[in-house]
């Protein structure tokens, strides 16, 4: 499986590396576009690999992002002794993964201004929150946001991460945590230039659940009665068939 | 060998959960009670968010309560009457339990209820048990056991709806085991308990009913309030995970049946005050948990 998908890039890398060269562009490719979240799913770290029309002092940065939606912050305050969820803030269209890599520190690649126009960076993405709703210091609720996301491996920063080969072939990887969620990623790799941008390439991943946990996750979802009713008929089954096996014994 | 729990959303090691499932078997079956009350916060210090460890025990209990309800009856230690007007209760209680549930949810403060819930009655139980087996112990050594009055007479007596329990040999009003099934009823759906360390000394000390009988009719009657938690939990909140319910439920009836072959080897006053440890280990715990300050006073809720 593994000498299989090596010779594969092998075979990709030697045919793109001739295109790239003719028309100055960039192009990728993943070890692995569609995930599976099986019964021993831990996780999945994914190859990603291309060439480019590359000059000495070029860069590479590529922006992972998994599906956007609600994320909630909340926050803990002391009330009688106890620490109690006691405020919360309400982002709308947070992606639920982000994993940003590049091969240098993005500071020396980009500006603070262009990072910020171009949605590069932890704190450079626009995040909504709920309208409607007054929020005071939102600065401490974003940080905590980036903080916990980054916690939950759900987010990563991975500068100097990816390796660069004679100013024309790329070569990172993606680590998608146990606890990611289903969806489809969508995948940036941004070819710079003297911080300007020169090429781009766009593709995505898809992560479902899949096999037996699948199945069992939207019968949950969409049968829900009859599964609590099956859930209970099965732990019935079982204690009156030990008890049945251990009579005899 | 790690196994992906579709409902908690997280791989688990399959051996560590059947190992707990069966330890806590083993106690369940040496001392009678204590399957729920000490699993479901076993749960949630391995990583399983609370509500789906809540609902997923509920569904394991089920199973457990059946084998253990099948060998009282053989022996004739089953009240059936009263057996079904506690069920009655409970099943009104655990139904209201998980209307709350699901409220506490919406409002986010059900992570704590549950575990404030936990160190309220751990505390509570695990005292007791703790006063009582020291007690015993030493009475033991003194060589004097003295045995408490069988049956008292008070205000709960002259409650209305009188029925007679034959088998119990009671006389006793209707809406006492209903009331008490309901208390049952609704802590059971809340913190994914059988309620068997509420309802056997519920059942001794407020309605005076045989020792012989205990075990067996409060057995009984949870088979019913858990069945009902599970299916209501799986409904309303998609909180059951099946395949953490069946590793557990595997290990537990296996440890069940283990442990009720030595309870006549081991002494139970040395067996409560083991047990009493563990739950005021358990208790003290949670309660460091949500005393202490929290290593970042901001969490995270993703939407799934």
């Amino acid at each position: 499986m593994k000498i299989l998908t090596y010779l594969h890039i092998l075979v990709l890398v030697f045919f793109i590396s001739y295109d790239v060269k003719a028309k100055n562009q960039i192009v990728a490719d993943l070890s692995q576009e569609n995930v599976k979240i099986t019964t021993d799913f831990l996780g999945a770290k994914i190859l990603l690999f291309g060439a480019y029309d590359g000059q000495k002092g070029d860069d590479i940065i590529v922006v992972v992002t998994g599906p956007k939606g609600l994320v909630t912050v909340q926050k803990k305050e002391k009330v009688f002794g106890i620490w109690v969820k006691t405020k919360s803030v309400n982002y709308i269209n947070a992606p639920k993964y982000l994993n940003i890599s590049s091969n240098r520190d993005i500071n020396k690649i980009l500006n603070q201004k262009t990072q910020k126009i171009s949605e590069i960076g932890l704190n450079n993405l626009k995040i909504r929150l709920q309208p409607g709703k007054k929020v005071q210091k939102e600065k401490e609720w974003r940080e905590a946001l980036t903080r916990n996301m980054l916690k939950s491996k759900l987010w990563s920063l991975n500068e100097n991460s990816i390796s660069l080969n004679k100013n024309a072939l790329f070569r990172s990887y993606l680590n998608l945590p146990s606890n990611v969620i289903t969806g489809q990623f969508e995948v940036k790799i941004l070819h710079y230039r003297n911080s300007k941008l020169i090429s781009k390439e766009l593709s995505t991943i898809n992560v479902s659940k899949s096999g037996v946990s699948a199945e069992i996750y939207n019968i949950a979802q969409n049968y829900s009665t009859l599964y609590g009713i099956f859930a209970v008929i099965l732990a019935v089954l079982v204690g009156w068939g030990t008890n049945l096996i251990f009579r005899k014994v | 060998m790690y196994i992906y729990l579709p409902i908690a959303e997280q791989p688990i090691h399959s051996l560590a959960i059947l190992g707990v499932g069966t330890f806590l078997g083993l106690i369940m079956g040496l001392v009678g009670v204590g399957g729920g009350f000490l699993l479901t916060p076993i749960m949630m210090f391995l990583g399983i968010p609370p509500p789906v460890a809540v609902a997923s025990v509920a569904n394991q209990l089920v199973a457990p309560s059946v084998s253990g309800v099948l060998s009282h009856w053989k022996r004739g230690n089953v009240d059936f009457k009263m057996g079904t007007v506690l069920l009655l209760g409970g099943v009104v209680g655990s139904s209201i339990g998980v209307v709350i549930f699901n409220f506490l949810g919406k409002i986010g403060q059900l992570d704590l209820v549950i575990k404030s819930s936990y160190v309220v009655f751990l505390t509570l139980i695990g005292s007791l048990m703790l006063s009582e087996s020291l007690n015993l112990i030493l009475r033991k050594r003194k060589g004097k056991v003295s045995r408490g009055k069988l049956h008292q007479h008070n205000w709960l007596h002259g409650l209305p709806f009188k029925t007679r329990f034959r088998k119990s040999k009671l006389y006793i009003s209707v809406l006492l085991p209903i009331f008490i099934g309901i208390i049952v009823g609704i802590l059971a759906a809340l913190m994914g308990i059988g309620g068997g360390f509420i309802i056997v000394p519920a059942m001794i000390y407020l309605l005076g009913m045989p020792t012989s009988l205990v075990v067996g009719t409060s057995l009984f009657q949870i088979i019913f309030v858990a069945a009902n938690t599970t299916i209501l939990q799986a409904s309303q909140n998609q909180t059951v995970d099946i395949v953490l319910a069946s590793i557990l439920l595997l290990g537990s009836v296996v440890g069940v049946q283990v442990g009720s072959r030595f309870t006549n080897i081991l002494k139970g006053e040395y067996l409560r005050l083991i047990l009493s440890t563990l739950i005021i280990l358990v208790s003290l715990k949670l309660l460091t948990d949500l005393i202490t300050i929290p290593s970042d006073i901001f969490s995270v809720i993703i939407s799934r």
